[in-house]
């Protein structure tokens, strides 16, 4: 099933297109989902949900036409998706399963119901994507050569973007890369499964393990991936790379130097005599670390040669350093302060605002962590609803289902109640701060009641200096 | 738009190669907008927004990742290089070197002093660059959440939390190794300079691009985000206590756009 693949390499378009930075790239990754979801239901073209100033009119259409034979996958794997899509916070237990069968590292990672909402709604990108993709698989040849697909500028939307983007990558990789390339989707091959609600998540998820492998200290097991330019080959390498990485020789994933690493880095230069005389391939062999490869090695040295041979351009370009000298002299003129002193008050401020984001990144931390602790004991609360429900056939307890039903409205219910409190902001923190007492109260959790008062005093501390805001808050709390 | 505005400002007075690397807050606005004004009363549609949505963000947080690890890498290489060198200028012309020389010496170690400064800075500002993108992400989810009904805000953040570009300690940490050597590079404050210093704190005019001009920038710029939101509730982050604030307002930052 080379639909996998195929997948891979068109979401390796699109986010190929976000780190080229190219100005429209956001706009035209943003309607491929719809555009090609249409041509999948086959509907009229000018069913545009999103910004109608995207002109996408014609694409479908050719889509549709385009892949005959496809549309029997296509509409398959739509139909499995749209479970998916219908519902964005189903989270089910087979995206785990593909998680610790496919990726150790995941094991490492949080996949829990948090990220899997993201690969739910995330998922229903994924059907679309495989039109133009098969397309490209098995007609490369004019696929390549279609007129249309090239004569849109990548500002504008959709699929003529990221196509183009297709067509870039082949005509900018090199021969090995697209060897490699080519090896690397036979090796995923082998590793497909037909088994197609887990290709939709895997796919997708393949972002998620590798952002929770970085989190994972052990970086240095890790598939990593040389992010050298965006070359296009690079990017797409990454996404075709998912988990079974391990097995792939020449993946690029991306990787997370830590100072233990170039500890060794450095040391097995070293012993090769130095910078300019250790290649690539002698370095990676010294280190001997699993899942290094060489290219992380090879981008490494040549920074580390910048590093060391122009020590004046590696504290960043000349033009900075200059300007930082300019400074440091307007400084001294204007006040007769010495370098050492101008230098001095510049590290203070600096630490000042290191200072405060540290302060602040905590903050923000905590907020989340009390966030993800009210979704925990609405779930609670809702589960415990529905075991009330099932059980209120039961005539013994008329009563406790008509209190719980009375006390405890649906998760949804609460949750968007409580976003409007909050939005709102009209001193009815307290109401939402009440209601969660008393569920908790129901649920027997008082520690969310108290954890929601421990962040109101972390605020309050923050914050005790300043009137403006003990006036606001005299307003909420009123 | 108080936030995209000093986004805005923060990215102009960012070292020129990362100006692009940020948020591209106002564009997701504008797709939040386009959104909920769609009118689309068929699921599926709503269910393909969000989807397109969510994809943006992916590629933003992309972003992020790539240019965090690559800036950290460098700063990983920098400061060993840093280490290096001070070592070495104190092995050669300290008063225990081989070739002790109190002028080229002290002349040495004002440039590192310089260098570490700046690089210190630098890094800070990574620290700022991965602050105000996860703030941005965080606003603009809530706009979201807040315009389409939509869910997505609380599952989202959490997985933003995880990423490469948000988990920052490695950089805080030489930023604080930094903050030590300076104190072993740097003479002794001593009474009288201190005192001039307080007596010199008028308006400092930084011309340039420079670092401090940047780090100035930044620190005003939390502050005033911060200020207290018309939104303000369990998400939101409290006003900011910000000591000396006088003293950096007063470095009045030579640029067209006043920070106020």
């Amino acid at each position: 099933m080379e639909a996998r693949p195929a997948l891979s390499i068109q979401r390796s378009g699109a986010s190929q297109l976000g780190s080229l930075g190219v100005s429209g790239g956001l706009s035209s990754s943003l309607s491929i989902p719809s555009t090609h979801l249409e041509g999948t239901y086959q509907k009229l073209p000018d069913i545009q949900q999103v910004p109608s100033e995207r002109e996408l009119t014609t694409r479908p259409q050719a889509h549709a036409t385009r892949v005959p034979t496809n549309n029997g996958v296509v509409g398959h794997i739509f139909s499995s998706s749209s479970g998916f899509s219908s519902d964005l916070h189903y989270s089910s237990v087979l995206p785990n399963e593909k998680h610790s069968r496919n990726s150790p590292f995941i094991s490492q990672s949080l996949a829990d119901t948090a990220s899997l909402p993201l690969s739910q709604s995330s998922s229903s990108l994924l059907p679309q994507p495989t039109i133009p993709s098969c397309c490209n698989k098995e007609n490369s040849g004019s696929w390549c050569t279609d007129p249309d697909f090239l004569d849109f500028p990548v500002s504008t939307p959709v699929q003529s973007g990221q196509v183009e983007n297709i067509q870039r990558s082949e005509d900018f990789s090199k021969q090995n890369d697209w060897q490699e390339w080519a090896d690397q989707l036979i090796t995923c091959d082998d590793a497909l499964t037909s088994n197609w609600n887990e290709l939709l998540v895997d796919n997708v998820t393949n972002l998620e393990p590798k952002m929770a492998c970085q989190v994972a200290k052990p970086c240095t097991t890790m598939p990593a991936q040389n992010q050298q330019l965006p070359s296009p080959s690079v990017e797409s390498l990454r996404v075709v790379n998912p988990s079974s990485s391990a097995n792939n020789a020449p993946a690029k994933p991306r990787m997370r130097w830590t100072p233990e690493l170039h500890e060794a880095f450095v040391e097995a230069v070293n012993q090769l005599g130095g910078s300019e005389r250790a290649t690539p391939k002698g370095v990676l062999k010294l280190m001997k670390v699993d899942g290094l490869t060489i290219y992380h090695v090879k981008s490494h040295l040549q920074k580390y040669r910048t590093a060391r041979y122009r020590p004046e351009s590696s504290e960043g370009s000349s033009e900075k350093k200059l300007t930082s000298m300019e400074e440091i002299s307007s400084l001294d003129l204007k006040t007769g302060m010495g370098i050492t002193e101008a230098l001095r008050l510049q590290m203070e401020v600096q630490k000042r605002l290191h200072e405060q984001l540290e302060i602040q990144r905590n903050l923000q931390l905590r907020i989340e962590e009390q966030g993800r602790y009210l979704q925990m004991m609405f779930e609670k609360q809702k589960s415990g609803l529905d075991k009330l429900k099932v059980s209120s056939s039961n005539p013994e307890n008329p009563a406790a289902t008509s209190d719980a039903t009375k006390e405890a409205p649906t998760k949804s219910e609460l949750e968007s109640s409580q976003r409007d409190h909050l939005d709102s902001g009209t001193g009815t923190v307290n109401n939402a701060k009440s209601m969660l007492e008393r569920s908790s109260r129901e649920m027997g959790g008082e520690d969310m009641a108290t954890e929601a008062g421990d962040l109101e005093k972390t605020k309050a501390r923050v914050s005790e200096t300043s009137p403006e805001q003990a006036a606001k808050r005299s307003r909420i709390e009123e | 738009m108080k936030f995209g505005k000093r986004l805005k400002q923060q990215i102009e007075e960012s070292l020129p190669a990362w100006r692009d690397k940020f948020l591209s807050y106002k564009e997701l606005k504008k797709l939040v907008r386009q959104i909920s004004s769609a009118e689309s009363c068929v699921e599926y549609g709503k269910a393909d927004a969000e989807a397109e949505f969510v994809h943006l963000l992916n590629n933003e947080i992309d972003k992020f990742n790539v240019f965090f690890m690559e800036e950290e890498e460098d700063f990983i290489i920098r400061h060993k290089e840093l280490q290096q060198r001070i070592k070495r200028v104190i092995e050669t012309w300290g008063p225990n070197g081989t070739k002790p020389s109190e002028a080229e010496y002290k002349d040495e170690m004002a440039k590192i002093r310089k260098d570490i400064v700046n690089f210190h800075g630098e890094m800070v500002l990574l620290v700022n660059y991965s602050n105000i993108n996860y703030t941005g992400l965080a606003k603009i989810l809530k706009k979201y959440d807040k315009r389409t009904g939509g869910l997505l805000r609380l599952p989202f953040i959490q997985k933003v939390l995880q990423q490469p570009f948000f988990i920052t300690d490695l950089v805080s940490k030489l930023v604080k190794e930094c903050e030590n050597i300076i104190d072993e590079v740097f003479p002794v404050e001593q009474e009288d300079e201190e005192e001039i210093v307080k007596e010199q704190r008028e308006a400092i005019t930084v011309a340039g691009k420079g670092i401090f001009r940047n780090t100035v920038a930044a620190l005003l710029s939390m502050q005033e985000i911060r200020r207290g939101s018309s939104t303000y509730g369990h998400f939101s982050l409290p006003p900011m206590d910000l000591p000396d604030s006088d003293l950096i307002h007063s470095f009045q930052l030579n640029s067209p756009i006043p920070i106020v």
